[in-house]
């Protein structure tokens, strides 16, 4: 008896409730407070830009050595390791230097790429980098197509300390200069 | 000049000057909307078209103006043509009837001349309702000639949805018919002088409160805002029956809705909210010697009246989710239509025992 008089106030309750718009009304009071205190969370953005985190996946690009010969050594490797198929090398031997070899031609299209950087991972000598540029908004979309000339300014433009060329290198061998990072260097 | 080319002149002018303001608070209500659903929202809503996007409205209409008038294939060109003319005439015309100010007269050349009032033709709510109902048309039609299937769900939605809840804004007028005596909105108004108390939402013997919540929500419905935009429902209709409209065309859907928003808060204004009268008796302006300005004041009760009921529209907004079909359907019918109706009843009842106690 005590019980379906409970349940009876309860449905009272809620019809009491229901009748007034009481949930409407709780919604409509969150939204009035949101109109009071305005905070908006919008980033002007053209205007005002977000800092960037450092390990931002921008744009890719070819880099150089400081004397501004590329770090490519046409290896491929990068085309290898792009999942979406954005990368095309044409290698070819440096002219008069049989053991050496560069990327002739370099060939990316960027309307493909999602910036995984995996490229950049599998690159052995660093020629590849992710540079912080991110407004590549363009009306023609033939002009995502890059080739060697247009990343290598890429490179130029966004990294301008460019690594030394390493003393150990012989000019007619491809030095894989990255492997060595972990290894402390050597004392002068 | 002739009597008649100077009655003509007059009745011009008020339209003209009724249509500048109309049109006006449409360009408003655009900015408006998007800037309190933005603040609402923790946005920001228009920002780039001057300062803070006060300039939005315009260049929205240069935008509308100039875009390309695609007929689409199929489609009947005369109705498609016509269904937004349709729909906008009805939302425009309803104002002829909407008091502005204070019933004052002055008399130019033998013409007595109403300056707040268009015309004030004795039906003047039952006019507004017939007018409100033909705009259902232009959206059927809309909805049809656009050979597109969106656009035909959009139009029958909205067709289903007018009629269900265009009878429950009727009935939950009655009330306050019953109370005033009369169908003229002039006369309605003027019957609700002299402080918030005998405003028809409070007004003895018979309070209208459940008739304005009735009329609230109906109202909502009736011009198709959310949370009962099932006729444009974004995400399931593309953009309901205008879906194939755009340039000018779409510019006429659109400046119908608004218009219709405007027209349904001037009703409210005038029907429940004593219209032009201020909530305390008599005027601030007369009290402080100057009568003759007063009509600045009252004028700025029912701006500020109308505004805050287009308000409650944008909070409503940026609100509630849209309703589902059935839930509108039964809501209109088995909740809206028996309350509308026990208002009708208790209201007659009581305002016959306070005739009988007089």
């Amino acid at each position: 008896m005590a019980s379906t008089a409970t349940t009876k106030r309860v449905n009272l309750y809620e019809w009491f409730k229901t009748i007034t718009f009481y949930e409407i009304l709780v919604g409509m009071k969150a939204t009035l407070s949101h109109l009071l205190h305005y905070r908006p969370v919008t980033l002007q953005y053209p205007h005002e830009k977000r800092t960037l985190p450092d390990n931002y996946r921008g744009m890719l690009a070819l880099l150089r050595y400081d004397d501004g010969t590329e770090k490519c050594v046409g290896c491929d490797l990068c085309e290898a390791a792009c999942p979406s198929r954005v990368i095309r090398v044409v290698s070819a031997e440096v002219p008069g230097e049989p053991t050496k070899r560069y990327s002739k031609e370099y060939y990316m299209d960027m309307t493909r790429c999602l910036f995984c950087g995996m490229c950049v991972d599998a690159c052995p000598v660093d020629a590849l980098g992710m540079t912080r540029e991110f407004e590549w908004a363009v009306y023609d979309k033939r002009q995502l197509h890059l080739n060697k000339q247009q990343l290598l300014a890429i490179g130029d433009r966004s990294f301008p300390v460019r690594e030394k060329r390493l003393e150990l290198q012989h000019p007619n061998v491809a030095f894989f200069n990255v492997a060595f990072k972990h290894v402390p260097p050597k004392p002068d | 000049m002739t009597e008649f080319g100077l009655r003509l002149a007059i009745s011009l002018t008020q339209i003209a000057a009724v249509m500048g303001v109309v049109v006006v608070t449409v360009l408003i209500l655009t900015l408006a909307e998007r800037k309190v659903l933005g603040w609402m929202q923790d946005r920001m809503g228009p920002m780039e078209v001057g300062p803070y996007g006060i300039l939005q409205p315009f260049a929205d209409a240069i935008k509308l103006f100039f875009k390309e008038d695609i007929i689409p294939a199929g489609a009947n060109k005369f109705l498609f043509t016509v269904a937004p003319i349709l729909c906008l005439i009805p939302a425009f015309i309803g104002f002829a009837v909407i008091p502005w100010g204070p019933n004052q007269t002055f008399e130019v050349d033998g013409i007595t001349v109403r300056p707040f009032v268009i015309s004030d033709i004795n039906i003047g709510i039952l006019y507004i309702l017939a007018f409100a109902s033909l705009g259902a048309y232009g959206i059927i039609l809309g909805g049809w000639a656009s050979n597109s299937k969106y656009s035909l769900l959009g139009g029958l939605r909205s067709a289903a949805q007018i009629i269900s809840y265009e009878l429950n804004v009727g009935l939950s007028i009655v009330g306050v018919l019953i109370l005033a005596g009369s169908l003229s909105l002039v006369k309605i108004t003027e019957a609700q002088t002299g402080g918030f108390w005998n405003w028809y939402l409070f007004a003895l013997p018979a309070p209208q409160i459940f008739a304005f919540v009735v009329y609230v929500i109906s109202s909502v419905a009736e011009t198709n805002r959310v949370p009962f935009d099932l006729p444009e429902a974004e995400s399931e209709l593309v953009a309901g029956f205008f879906t194939e409209y755009s340039g000018l065309r779409f510019a006429f859907f659109f400046l119908a809705e608004y218009a219709n928003m405007v027209l349904v808060s001037c009703v409210a204004a005038a029907l429940f909210l004593g219209g032009w009268n201020a909530p305390y008796p008599g005027t601030i302006m007369a009290l402080i010697g100057l009568p003759s300005v007063a009509w600045v004041e009252n004028t700025m009760w029912f701006a500020v009246k109308t505004y805050s009921f287009l308000f409650l529209f944008f909070w409503l907004r940026a609100t509630l989710p849209r309703l589902r079909y059935d839930q509108l359907m039964r809501f209109g019918w088995k909740v809206m239509l028996p309350i509308a109706l026990g208002n009708i009843v208790v209201t007659s009842l009581a305002v016959f025992f306070y005739q009988q106690m007089k």
